[in-house]
């Protein structure tokens, strides 16, 4: 499973955060790191709730058959660095 | 009610006789519930033209969708927050900042101070709110079997954490407060005189930090830098005095809120104080339902927005307290469930104005209630007294006074 971020649209709530903050990376000023984020299996109910929660909708799940097919293999886009 | 004035380009059909000052259930008024009662604009269209929907009785659009406020909101270019609302109070024309910046001069600010106030900061401070607030309970607790809540714990509590915060001196405390009562609640000429007394006070403080640094958030702001060059004294004044009046009333009201309705409804009251893991969820639904809160936009372009037509100029407004009970975003709005999931409420604002105090005021709303809920048994509103609720541009709560044995 793999979460789209919308970095652009993030306005720092950190409520994702909230509900996983080892999922949900936030930077100094308390704003999502960039990249799409790959989701380690056993995680997907935190990380949905925390995809929920964004007041903004800046985060959307990707969860379609072929994203979850790629993940195993490839490499989440824009790595968090 | 009288109409005002209504600008020709609104169709008449798109008026309604709405006011966050003066609608019923608006006024101050005994054991009122105003946030329930601005809720019956859902009924209606979801957007709508207010001819007298501001503190000087200019009207505004009124959008009631959750998902139309997120648009105006996230959308700054369009919908402009650059309104010189405290200085027009002295017929003056700067803005707060960086609440009253639109972007890409709004960032930079906004990165500045967005690291003294980010959720790691606010962890870093728990320990400070938390000790401030079993201090004052454990007073009030062995004083006792009853107190008045905003004057013996939600204004002390939040106005210490915050003048802390800043660096000032707590026993001017009970000064300050005033200040922004006068300034948030006030009547035509006590507003002016607290935004005169606040700016008076703002540029003294830059003028005394500037010769002798402390390390405070006035010193920091005076030695900060912006796209290379330090900051103008109209800019450290727009910071100081929004940081200053943003921090004195709102968290307060919250905790006043949140205990008048724990203090009536005694089982979520019971659940929370042998389940104290659910505070943090139930704040959330707490601050969906009782948000305190009204944004307003200038619109800088003429836009057809939802098929109503927006001019250049006109007043939007997004409510807090009307987005956080469109029942197209919250199923049951008007029911308070303190196990709410998914509780995507407004209560800080969508887009880049999102509250800059907003996981501060999170913390000290949750330590607040924890260490209440903790410390005073079942409680109830004082037989034969009756909190007074205020809406308009900030809802309030005063004189609550709670009872135990």
């Amino acid at each position: 499973m793999r979460i789209i971020v919308h970095k652009h649209k993030c306005q720092g709530h950190a409520r994702c955060s909230a509900q996983a903050p080892d999922i949900f990376k936030l930077d100094d000023e308390g704003y999502i790191l960039p990249g799409d984020i790959e989701v380690a299996e056993g995680k997907h109910l935190l990380a949905s709730r925390g995809t929920r929660s964004c007041p903004e909708r800046a985060l959307e799940l990707d969860a379609t058959p072929a994203a979850r097919a790629e993940s195993d293999v490839i490499q989440p886009r824009g790595r968090r660095v | 009610m009288a109409i005002n004035w209504v600008p020709d380009h609104i169709p008449p059909e798109m008026v309604r006789d709405f006011s966050l000052f003066k609608s019923p259930g608006m006024l101050p008024a005994p054991n009122g519930d105003p946030h329930a009662a601005v809720a019956c604009v859902h009924a209606g269209p979801p957007i709508f033209y207010s001819p007298y929907n501001t503190r000087d009785g200019r009207g505004t659009w009124v959008i009631t969708r959750a998902s139309d406020q997120r648009r105006v909101l996230q959308d700054a270019e369009t919908f402009s927050s650059h309104r010189s609302i405290f200085a027009s109070a002295l017929g003056e024309n700067w803005p707060m900042i960086p609440l009253e910046l639109d972007p890409p001069a709004h960032g930079v600010f906004r990165s500045l101070l967005n690291p003294l106030l980010s959720p790691k900061r606010a962890m870093v401070l728990e320990p400070a709110i938390r000790e401030r607030a079993v201090t004052l309970i454990d007073r009030i607790a062995a004083a006792g079997t009853s107190c008045d809540v905003m004057k013996e714990f939600a204004f002390p509590f939040t106005v210490n954490i915050f003048l802390r915060f800043l660096g000032l001196p707590d026993h001017r405390l009970d000064t300050f407060v005033g200040w922004a009562k006068d300034l948030i609640h006030g009547d035509h000429l006590k507003r002016p005189a607290a935004a005169q007394t606040i700016v008076a006070f703002i540029d003294e403080l830059a003028t005394k930090r500037r010769k002798d640094p402390v390390d405070d958030f006035m010193t920091f702001i005076l030695q900060a830098q912006v796209e290379g060059r330090q900051l103008s004294d109209v800019e450290v004044r727009g910071i100081g005095v929004l940081v200053f009046v943003a921090g004195l009333d709102t968290v307060a009201a919250a905790i006043g809120f949140d205990l008048a309705y724990l203090a009536r409804n005694l089982k979520d009251q019971e659940l929370l104080r042998s389940e104290p893991d659910r505070i943090a969820l139930a704040v959330e639904e707490l601050l969906r339902a009782y948000p305190t809160v009204q944004m307003i936009r200038v619109a800088t372009k003429d836009i057809d927005f939802e098929g109503v037509p927006i001019r250049k100029g006109d007043y939007v407004s997004c409510a807090t307290m009307i987005a956080n009970r469109d029942p197209a975003e919250f199923e049951c709005p008007n029911t308070i469930d303190l196990a709410r999931e998914n509780n995507r409420h407004a209560a800080f604002g969508y887009g880049p104005h999102r509250c800059l105090g907003s996981h501060l005021a999170r913390r000290e709303i949750v330590i607040g209630l924890e260490e209440w809920l903790a410390r005073i048994p079942a409680f109830r509103i004082k037989k034969g007294t009756a909190p007074i609720t205020s809406g308009g541009h900030v809802f309030g709560i005063k004189n609550l006074i709670l009872h135990w044995s």
